[in-house]
């Protein structure tokens, strides 16, 4: 009870700082309509805020199936594809308007993942991970292939569209609903058989939790949300084709951002994400030719130093050490 | 002893295996073993090491698939049951190595065992009730935890996390409890605490328990029935006195020359 008692100033600290920043990410959109164009905020500004936002859900969604039940999935980005796809076919083929599009594409992304983690998430360790490598690839070339639906190679355009601050609201305000959704859901018995089945999924089945009912219904609520960036994504950059939409480093992008922040816990995806971004820029800008090798190193290093992320330095250590991810499957 | 009077021959049992095999590879773990444990029961498994006791552990609880036989629990054909499916029918068990969840506190260790029959998705979606918390609060009492409440599962000692084990064995009210070899590693003042647990369990509260045991003493003590297992067959079954006499048995036990000079 004291440890709780202890807690408590940190808590509400962490609440009014996540309000103070949630105001200030409301608001910026505002500056920029002021015509502040070469202020702090301006469009490019916040079309790179936009993108960093939709990598803290893509983080989220990604840490919500690896980071809590442990199955590492290395194909989520096939989630996102099949989101841009539905959003780009039905707008540039059926005339379709926008919204409508982001439902269909969350819900085919939604059935896709219950369907593949049905066949999938029998599988253990990496060998889960290297399924869904190649459920990544084969959608890509699935892209490419059905030219007369999806454009193939050549890809698809659709209705051009210039609102930033439309794009950057409709990130924000998804981030924050995946996050508290997460947030909630971790709290909750199902986030406890998640948890359970990152720990001992064995020892959880003979207790009597339905393990495959629980990993392919956390991975169809991933990959509907995924889905649903995905569409975003694809209007906003009006133009997708098979290698720009699976594409594999997006993939590893969310692993990244997870692993930075915390793997397994709710907040440290948000931080991990946020603070590659900023990495990134900052590194982009200073080392032009060795941005890549340079961003590598600074990465390994991070993750030899903080194995628990930004967030196991805060001294939060309910995540998963990403050591441990493989190497943590006893044998009865 | 005040231990339960075992049950009339002629009541159904309620878990019956017929002919139970499992091979792996070209070893045959059990060759067609036959179980029956009957309402009430306190049934000890022994065998050398090696000679299929947590196999049948397995296959009871359909952890390992079967290669032979079948299953019946409260008169239910299990064989082509999940594992879950089987716990939710009220079989539990511990594990010879043990499997607590070393990154979850001790609470939440015990709310994740709770009866999950019949719970479905809304409901699932909220913290655990009152009532859930409630049991587990109890039982952690019970098995003496209560102090270790909010620590981390894997921080505890073997012989704490034994009695955790079997914490969260009872969380879903069981009626068939299975333990693998529950005080192996145990320091002796934990045991007896164990000991106690047990036979409380069975003339308290009516529980069915079938135990995996290299302690004869204990095996004596507690049960009411033995099933000695040797090479993945069933050597003996019967009353305590009568099977730790059975020449074949300490034979199994001790080897051809400890017996014969």
């Amino acid at each position: 009870m004291l440890e709780i008692a202890q807690r408590q100033p940190i808590r509400w600290l962490r609440r009014s700082g996540l309000l103070v920043l949630l105001v200030v990410l409301a608001l910026l959109p505002l500056l920029a309509a002021r015509g502040d164009g070469d202020g702090m905020v301006n469009n490019s500004t916040l079309f790179s805020l936009t993108q960093m936002l939709m990598l803290v859900t893509l983080a989220s969604n990604w840490n919500f199936v690896s980071g809590l039940t442990g199955y590492i999935d290395f194909g989520h980005v096939a989630f996102f594809g099949l989101g841009a796809y539905a959003t780009g076919i039905l707008m540039s083929k059926a005339g379709w308007p926008f919204l409508p599009t982001l439902a269909v594409g969350a819900l085919s992304a939604g059935a896709a993942a219950v369907l593949i983690g049905r066949a999938t998430m029998h599988l253990k360790g990496p060998y889960f991970s290297i399924a869904m490598l190649g459920t990544f690839a084969a959608l890509r070339e699935i892209a490419r292939v059905a030219r007369p639906l999806t454009g193939g190679g050549p890809g698809l355009t659709l209705p051009p569209y210039l609102n930033r601050p439309l794009f950057y609201y409709l990130a924000l305000g998804q981030a924050v609903l995946v996050v508290a959704l997460y947030r909630w859901v971790r709290r909750t018995e199902f986030g406890l058989m998640m948890l359970g089945i990152r720990e001992d999924e064995p020892g959880a089945e003979m207790r009597g939790v339905n393990t495959i009912f629980v990993k392919t219904s956390a991975f169809g609520l991933a990959a509907l949300s995924s889905g649903i960036v995905g569409g975003m994504w694809a209007y906003q950059n009006t133009f997708i084709d098979p290698d720009i939409v699976f594409l594999d480093s997006r993939t590893i992008d969310m692993a990244i951002a997870s692993v930075l922040g915390g793997l397994g816990t709710i907040i440290g995806p948000v931080i991990g994400a946020g603070l590659l971004y900023w990495l990134r820029d900052v590194v982009w800008a200073s080392f032009l030719q060795w941005h890549l090798i340079v961003q590598g190193l600074l990465l390994i290093g991070i993750m030899l130093v903080l194995p628990n992320g930004i967030i196991g330095l805060l001294g939060d250590r309910s995540g998963l050490d990403p050591r441990r991810i493989w190497a943590r499957r006893r044998k009865r | 002893m005040n231990r339960r009077p075992p049950c009339a021959a002629n009541a159904s049992p309620l878990l019956e295996g017929r002919g139970i095999g499992k091979s792996f590879g070209g070893l045959a773990a059990l060759a067609g073993v036959d179980v029956a444990v009957y309402p009430g029961d306190v049934v000890g498994l022994i065998g050398p090491n090696g000679s299929g006791k947590t196999t049948l552990f397995n296959c009871l609880t359909r952890l390992d698939g079967l290669d032979a036989g079948r299953i019946h629990f409260k008169g239910v054909d299990i064989t082509d049951h999940q594992p879950f499916q089987v716990a939710r029918m009220g079989m539990s068990r511990t594990f010879q190595n043990i499997r607590v969840y070393r990154k979850l506190t001790v609470i939440e260790n015990m709310l994740l065992s709770r009866q999950w029959r019949g719970a479905r998705w809304p409901g699932l979606l909220r913290p655990s009730r009152p009532e859930v918390t409630e049991r587990a609060d109890d039982l952690l009492e019970f098995v003496t935890l209560v102090e270790q409440r909010v620590d981390l599962a894997g921080s505890l000692s073997w012989g704490q996390q034994r009695l955790l084990e079997i914490g969260m064995a009872l969380m879903s009210d069981p009626d068939l409890i299975l333990l693998d070899e529950a005080t192996s590693g145990v320091n002796p003042l934990l045991v007896d605490a164990i000991r106690d647990r047990i036979m409380t369990l069975n003339t308290t509260h009516g529980k069915t328990i079938v135990l995996i045991e290299h302690n004869i003493e204990l095996v004596a003590d507690l049960c009411s029935r033995v099933v000695v297992l040797d090479h993945g067959e069933k050597l003996a079954d019967g009353e305590v006195g009568a099977v730790l006499d059975d020449p074949a048995v300490s034979e199994a036990y001790f080897g051809r020359r400890g017996l014969n000079g």
